[in-house]
């Protein structure tokens, strides 16, 4: 009943312009399917939780230039008033803040350097028994530091004996719901894991070992010191403001810097991926809308060129409906070997873009998803060039041209 | 021939005006898509310092122990170790080389009014200015008696000048970082290189140094990197001088090498330094190697260029191709709709060649009119690129090169979907359509 022969001996006859439809739709199938993959997989990183309550966290610098200061004095003298200041519920001196793409990594393995052992990469903060409270990150396991754990170094190395570590790294090292209590060593050192935090992003929250995060009860204090502070988040902003000032009050030789929000560091470490999504998504929505064009166009042209022919059946009695439907099967007869090739296009795509870039395998739902919506937007498109040919007279035919 | 031609298919577009609106839109969003990222590639590639970057090289050595790996992979540390550096400094020879690493100081007057700021810079050696072409306009590099005696001197560029002084010409005057009062021997004009190709540790697209201290300060000021340090093996540091004897790498070195000869020879002099640095206990491999990389090769070994805008690239010509197929289709629909017309033509003694180049000329001016508005589209993604990352502001525009080559993109493209019809038009037999009109 859908006259499926004839059709495809009509489209036999003019194949170019259906070639041109199928090529498009392969196209546009690939590139849609692959790109709805890789925003697929950034979207899940950026929505990941990294454990920390990022919109009431703030962190700055400071870096004093006055050669008599007593840094490690200063540093104590900082975090108090930090905390005197209103609506701060804690605040801490580290070496480096989570989220940020910037700071240090280390392994810490099974046995002291130099045996062999197995070994986790991580990423490190160093700071006081504050750190924890201070980055809002919860302890699902074991105890938090106390003022006893906290070795300050000035230049000595002297390194604490005690660590908290992201569950990430003791199922690493040990397995799922072990870790608490045991000894790990870092260089020589060694580090007894008192606590366990179940998510705990460290400074590369992207890289392979995102979720490998430790923190370390030392505090060095050099001329430059970064600090993390948390309050309510609706007090976050006007503690923000006060910060420089407060600061350079009780000490005047030095410059606060980088007064930033948790949430726009991990903004801008991650504005890469934003861009990439959303230049995917611009791509996609113009080549949908290309593609739909394309096939309006095409339809219309194909119809204008029939205009006689589709006359003549309307005089041997042929019903409207009947008109409307020989195009819109030929229409998908062509969506159809589009489609069917873009499938396979859009799975060589994905397989050429896995191994040359860190692209995520393509899942064939994406695949069968998006050939969907195309077969839609297909119909939809030769609808009204269709319904219009439903309504050329029947007198056209009689007519030369 | 050719502006009667012109005329004709100035003509044929404003006959249709709906079907050459469409084709306009198609090319333009084409263009549109692919220049915007095609422009970041390509400032992201273009060459930072064409006239000598095939004579400078960044300078690696093989240091690691074997079976020893360095956390980022790759075979050969990215920078070396303060001990190596300051050895390679100390090698003779003719030519330019400049240790360096990024460093930052609170940089201020020293008076009451005057606010410190935090600014980064370069610790390097007095050659860094002429190897990498920074031109003083005030004064000049500091001395070599200077640098061995690693004197509080500093070099600014104008615009630092400008801002701390309120003037450019401020030889002779002083300046603060941190607490260290440091004399100003030169200023140099304002140098922003697109890609900071000298440091690609620490961000290939940041803003360039503006301030720039003797390396000698490192040793003598405890001068630590603000860049990346890394380790690939396990050593007590304790302090800064445990880090400046380690085998940590934190120091990059650059040097100027200007023949082959000269180059081939350096290469004998690195490969002879580790040999005797073997004999000395260091440099346990059983293959030495070093790296001697200009500064192409080095962006690319570097990967300066984002895996992110490789694909982007890629796709959006697989989406340029999608719209020449559309406008193929149009273009198909258009002529054939015309071939009565050409009929004429032919029959009055136009050539199929002829026929055939006027045809051309019309998609040709299609192609035109699309990469004009298509730059419009470009410059409308650019700015949204800028707008979504800061980082790309320098890199998200479009030089001459790329403001030629849209339209000469859109006029191929549309050339290329012009080609069929073009000949499907002239091959028409002029008889048919005679009879039936």
């Amino acid at each position: 009943m859908f006259e499926i022969k004839p059709t495809l001996n009509a489209l036999m006859r003019s194949k170019l312009g259906a070639v041109l439809l199928i090529l498009q739709l392969a196209i546009t199938l690939a590139i849609v399917s692959n790109a709805v993959s890789i925003i697929q997989d950034r979207l899940t990183y950026l929505n990941q939780d990294t454990g920390y309550p990022e919109a009431a966290i703030f962190k700055f610098n400071s870096l004093n230039f006055d050669k008599q200061l007593n840094r490690l004095q200063q540093v104590e003298l900082d975090e108090q008033q930090l905390r005197n200041i209103d609506g701060v519920i804690a605040a801490a001196a580290v070496s480096s803040v989570p989220l940020s793409g910037s700071g240090s990594s280390d392994g810490i393995q099974l046995k002291p350097m130099p045996q062999e052992s197995k070994r986790v990469n991580m990423g490190y903060v160093t700071g006081d028994e504050h750190m924890l409270r201070a980055l809002g990150a919860s302890l699902s396991e074991g105890r938090d530091f106390t003022e006893d754990d906290v070795v300050v170094s000035d230049g000595d190395g002297r390194l604490p004996s005690v660590i908290i570590v992201s569950r990430a790294v003791t199922d690493a090292l040990f397995g799922p719901s072990k870790g608490l209590g045991e000894t790990v060593y870092w260089g020589t050192n060694p580090l007894t894991i008192v606590g366990i935090v179940d998510t705990m992003a460290n400074q590369w929250p992207k890289s392979s070992f995102g979720e490998n995060t430790a923190l370390i009860p030392v505090i060095r204090a050099g001329n430059f010191q970064k600090f993390i502070v948390r309050t309510a988040p609706q007090d976050r902003a006007q503690v923000m403001r006060q910060i420089e000032e407060l600061m350079l009050a009780s000490h005047r030789e030095r410059v606060i810097s980088d007064v930033t929000g948790l949430d726009q560091k991990k903004a801008r470490y991650d504005a890469k991926d934003v861009l990439m999504m959303r230049m995917l998504m611009t791509l996609i929505v113009v080549l949908v809308i290309v593609t739909a064009l394309g096939i309006f166009g095409l339809s219309t042209f194909n119809i204008s060129k029939r205009t006689k022919q589709i006359g003549t059946r309307r005089a041997l009695g042929a019903r409207k409906s009947a008109i409307v439907r020989y195009f819109v099967v030929e229409n998908a007869l062509i969506c159809a070997m589009g489609l069917a090739l873009g499938a396979a296009a859009a799975v060589l795509l994905g397989q050429q873009l896995m191994q040359w870039y860190s692209v995520p395998a393509l899942g064939y739902s994406f695949i069968a998803v998006t050939a969907g919506l195309l077969l839609l937007m297909s119909l939809l498109s030769v609808l009204m060039p269709a319904l219009r040919a439903a309504n050329i007279s029947p007198s056209i035919a009689t007519r030369s041209v | 021939m050719f502006t009667h031609y012109i005329d004709l298919a100035w003509r044929s577009l404003r006959q249709t005006p709906l079907v050459t609106f469409l084709m306009v839109l198609a090319i333009a969003i084409g263009i549109g898509v692919t220049m915007t990222t095609l422009s970041v590639y390509h400032m992201m590639s273009t060459d930072p310092i064409p006239d000598k970057s095939d004579r400078l090289f960044a300078v690696q050595l093989q240091p690691m122990d074997d079976g020893a790996n360095l956390a980022t992979g790759h075979d050969m540390p990215y920078q070396l170790a303060y001990q190596d550096a300051i050895n390679l400094q100390a090698l003779s020879g003719d030519f330019l080389r400049a240790p360096m690493i990024r460093a930052g100081f609170s940089v201020h007057l020293n008076t009451p009014q005057s606010k410190p700021v935090v600014e980064d810079a370069r610790v390097t050696d007095s050659d860094f200015f002429s190897m990498f072409n920074l031109t003083f306009i005030h004064g000049s590099a500091w001395t070599e008696t200077q640098a061995q005696s690693a004197a509080p001197v500093v070099v600014l560029d104008e615009e630092m000048a400008q801002q701390m002084f309120g003037k450019t010409d401020v030889v002779g005057e002083s300046l603060f970082l941190g607490e260290r009062r440091h004399e100003i021997v030169g200023v140099t004009q304002k140098w922003r290189p697109n890609i900071k190709f000298y440091d690609l540790n620490n961000g290939a697209f940041g803003k360039a140094e503006r301030l720039f201290v003797p390396f000698s300060h490192v040793k003598a000021y405890d001068v630590d990197t603000w860049g990346n340090t890394n380790a690939w093996k396990f050593e007590e540091t304790r302090n800064f001088n445990d880090k400046m004897n380690s085998e940590m790498t934190w120091i990059q070195f650059w040097v100027q090498l200007d023949t082959p000869a000269q180059r081939q020879a350096y290469g004998d002099m690195l490969m002879a330094y580790m040999q005797q640095q073997q004999k000395l206990g260091r440099f346990n491999r059983e293959e030495l190697a070093y790296g001697l990389q200009d500064v192409n090769a080095w962006m690319s070994y570097n990967k300066v260029i984002s895996e992110d805008n490789k694909i982007l690239v890629g796709l959006s010509f697989m989406f340029l191709a999608v719209c020449v197929a559309n406008i193929l289709g149009l273009l198909l629909a258009k002529f054939m709709r015309r071939a009565a017309d050409v009929g004429v033509r032919r029959a009055l003694g136009a050539s199929k060649r002829q026929v055939f180049y006027q045809h051309l000329v019309e998609v040709g001016m299609l192609g035109l009119l699309g990469g004009a508005v298509g730059i419009v589209f470009a410059q409308l993604g650019l700015l949204g690129v800028r707008q979504s990352y800061d980082y790309y502001n320098n890199l998200a525009n479009m030089d001459w090169v790329m403001l030629l080559s849209a339209p000469v993109i859109a006029i191929s493209a549309c050339i290329l979907a012009g080609l069929y019809p073009a000949w499907l038009v002239c091959r028409t037999t002029p008889a048919t359509h005679l009879k039936v009109q």
